[in-house]
């Protein structure tokens, strides 16, 4: 074979457009041996061919252009479908809007007002801390549980990974369709969580899970953890499915127990696994709407309310939109903070 | 050859039929209307009804759902893009009317030999109404009234024939009629925080002297106190402050409520559920001889402001008001009208109640007209809130109530 062992490979590996330049270099013998186009003819090499469009057109083609493209492409599908949105949201929240003027742009602007009023009103602080205790409340549970069950079929018992696959359910369930059916569930009256409790001799009286203040928001939180925990199960599972099971094989003849063997093997392995889950918990409980409009719709008196929910309460139950949007903006930069760790997390991992 | 020939003969008269059906449907006016009725409510029907009579005008219809109506209509309106006809919530009708964006039908009104002013419930009527003018036209009506469980009342020893016509003995009875074992509570009612929280608790505010413009009147006060003990004294469930009105006289209807306040959308649903003898009375006043008071639902026709053809649509709004006489009888909704009679329905227990709601619907005031109802509606629904979880005295609930209102009203 005259075709020689080392640039093949070589070529293989180098930028695209590199490799272009490299068989325009080489000797005219081996460009025509290889059938390449008439226009890398013997004794005209690529360099000359063409002007710039056609330099353009094939780097596009075949180059760093098409590099570009790659990235360009998504960059603006992203910062159409989600970066002006979110602009156009931290702009209203400098303006004055009702609902005729939501057609134009350029409302007035008022400053700092629509922020200075919303700290003014007296159900912001509580609001916020329902948020913070549903985020914590919501992720500590999902995770937790979570965990618990991805441990549990690590195990890997006959039919483990199917019944983990049924464990999916309440992930692939709508929101709405959980909610409605924890509202059932939660019912006062007729619920099956407080039937089961008396009847467990827990509680002597119904709790009014969804209208009892002191109850309403752990209701939320409840409906939320179930939602949440198969999600978190199976990240966790591919996680664990990651470590190498030498470094259990070695612990064990050194003998490390198992609680030796979780705590420093594989909790340590799974630190960037749990970093980004706890992180896009963090984002999704944020996201968590369906189930605040299907249980407590907030309630009663904002004892339930959180800020996903109050924005959209502001903006299409009120109709004040800059207040909705202001609420919006606060939320962005919680779920900024989110991504930031969630994007540091991942930047550890091991590929390929 | 001889087919192809064919073929293109019968293309060319097709084409030629259509371009003919093309320009005759050209010259026809074309309207849209939004409105949130399902196939079995009125506006789908007239609309077809409307286009069956070949006038020159056809109507597109189009259902929007309850939640999103306001938003859609005002995207739409901002956007150009609005119908000619929308059935729009009568609280909201003034924030449209206000703004320009409903047409002002008075002229067009008082030309009309169809709709005529004095035909309506005031109250309806009052709800179309901005600075004087009409901007609209009430489509339906509704308000709400005490639901009783007769058999219920013989069990307790009350009088079946003599439901409780004040506050203390609407909470005398429910006090009699809760049992507990028998997972029953006296009266069932809504206290959402949404509109049904307002819609249900403001005329209980208006007979104690109250309005939305002043709230924290003594009887207002009063109403909210008589609330309070209700869900305090666990005559009502706890859930009722979360439970809007459909979901709460569900539990009268399987028999675990003795009383229920709600209005006439409940009577199919009822006439078809409830496995016992019924009725319904007014709703209870502050004292014998004070004035009543009820709420008023349901929704108005309005033109777009925007419309290309506003004589057309007004023409369509025309047809619908000549087929009012027809609404409780097809579509089980009560016209807003008081110069129609209704025909008995030959279901004793839907026209005794039907009675009721035409006696009760004479009391009937608007929420507003106001163009931030939504913000007063809030505030009210707050107080509600507040007091009954025991966050706040009614007083003190109403008086917080009553400011918020004040700053929205300027």
């Amino acid at each position: 074979m005259p075709h020689s062992p080392s640039s093949g490979p070589t070529g293989h590996l180098l930028p695209a457009g590199e490799r272009l330049n490299r068989m325009a270099d080489a000797p005219s013998s081996i460009s025509s041996r290889k059938g390449l186009s008439s226009a890398q003819a013997p004794g005209s090499p690529v360099r000359d061919v063409g002007g710039p469009v056609t330099r353009l057109l094939s780097s596009v083609r075949d180059g760093r252009g098409f590099d570009i493209v790659l990235v360009a492409f998504p960059l603006g599908f992203l910062f159409l479908m989600a970066g002006l949105p979110l602009l156009y949201n931290v702009l209203m929240s400098f303006q004055e809007v009702d609902m005729f003027s939501l057609g134009t742009l350029m409302r007035p602007f008022v400053g700092l007002k629509n922020y200075r009023d919303l700290f003014a009103q007296p159900e912001t602080l509580p609001i916020l801390a329902n948020t913070a205790i549903f985020v914590v409340g919501s992720i500590a549970g999902q995770f937790l549980i979570g965990f618990g069950l991805a441990l549990f079929f690590w195990v890997n018992f006959p039919g483990a990974a199917w019944l983990r696959g049924l464990f999916l359910v309440s992930w692939v369930m709508p929101g709405l369709v959980v909610g409605a059916i924890w509202n059932w569930i939660l019912s006062g009256d007729f619920g099956v969580l407080n039937f089961i409790l008396r009847e467990g001799g827990i509680i002597s009286a119904n709790i009014f899970w969804r209208s009892d203040p002191n109850y309403s928001l752990y209701a939320v939180i409840l409906a939320n953890i179930w939602l949440g925990t198969a999600f978190n199960m199976i990240l966790l599972s591919v996680g664990l499915a990651g470590i190498p099971a030498d470094l259990y094989e070695a612990a064990e003849l050194d003998g490390a127990n198992a609680w030796q063997r979780f705590w420093t093997i594989t909790l340590p392995m799974m630190r960037s696994t749990i970093g980004a889950i706890i992180a896009l918990g963090l984002i999704f409980t944020l996201q968590q709407f369906d189930l605040f409009a299907a249980i407590t719709s907030g309630g009663p008196n904002n004892s339930s309310n959180v800020t996903q929910y109050w924005a959209w309460e502001q903006s299409f139950r009120q109709y004040d939109f800059a207040k909705g949007a202001t609420i919006s903006v606060l939320m962005i930069v919680f779920v900024m903070i989110a991504s930031v760790v969630y994007v540091r997390s991942t930047r550890h991992e091991v590929r390929g | 050859m001889g087919i192809r020939k064919y073929a293109v003969i019968g293309a060319l008269a097709l084409a030629g039929v259509s371009l003919f059906g093309l320009s005759a449907r050209a010259e026809d006016v074309k309207l849209t209307v939004w409105s949130l009725d399902r196939d079995i409510q009125p506006a789908p029907n007239l609309v077809a009804e409307f286009n069956k009579l070949n006038n020159g005008i056809q109507i597109e219809y189009r259902q929007i759902q309850f939640d999103d109506v306001v938003s859609e209509a005002m995207r739409a309106y901002s956007t150009g893009q609005a119908p000619d006809i929308i059935a729009i919530d009568n609280p909201e009708h003034a924030l449209f009317s206000s703004r320009g964006a409903f047409l002002d039908l008075t002229d067009m009104i008082s030309k009309s030999t169809v709709i005529k002013p004095e035909n309506y419930f005031p109250g309806p009527l009052k709800s179309v109404e901005w600075d004087g003018k009409y901007y609209g036209v009430p489509k339906a009506t509704n308000t709400i009234a005490l639901y009783y469980n007769k058999d219920m009342f013989t069990a307790k020893g009350l009088d079946p024939n003599k439901p409780p016509q004040t506050w203390d003995e609407l909470v005398d009875a429910a006090r009699k009629l809760t049992d507990p074992a028998a997972n029953v509570y006296g009266l069932a009612f809504s206290a959402k925080a949404n509109e049904e929280g307002t819609f249900q608790f403001l005329p209980w505010a208006q007979m104690g002297g109250g309005s939305y413009e002043n709230i924290n009147t003594e009887g207002a006060v009063k109403a909210l106190e008589i609330w309070k003990t209700i869900i305090d004294e666990k005559l009502a469930s706890p859930d009722t402050l979360t439970r809007g009105q459909w979901d709460s006289t569900g539990t009268f209807n399987s028999g675990n409520a003795a009383m229920a306040i709600s209005g006439p959308w409940e009577l199919d649903r009822m006439t078809q559920e409830a496995k016992f003898d019924w009725g319904v009375t007014l709703l209870p006043v502050p004292k014998e001889g004070v004035e009543r008071s009820s709420a008023m639902g349901d929704f108005n026709w309005a033109i777009f402001a925007s419309s290309k053809h506003p004589a057309e649509a007004f023409k369509a709004l025309e047809f619908f008001a000549s087929q009012d006489d027809k609404m409780f009888k097809n579509y089980g909704q009560l016209p807003a009208r008081s110069d129609i009679s209704i025909p008995e329905t030959g279901q004793p227990l839907k026209d005794a109640a039907l009675k009721v709601f035409l006696e009760q619907l004479k009391y009937a005031k608007p929420r507003g007209p106001h163009p931030e109802w939504p913000k007063i509606s809030k505030a009210i629904q707050d107080a509600i809130q507040a007091a009954l979880t025991g966050q706040a005295s009614p007083k003190d609930a109403l008086d917080q109530a009553a400011e918020k209102i004040k700053a929205v009203l300027g």
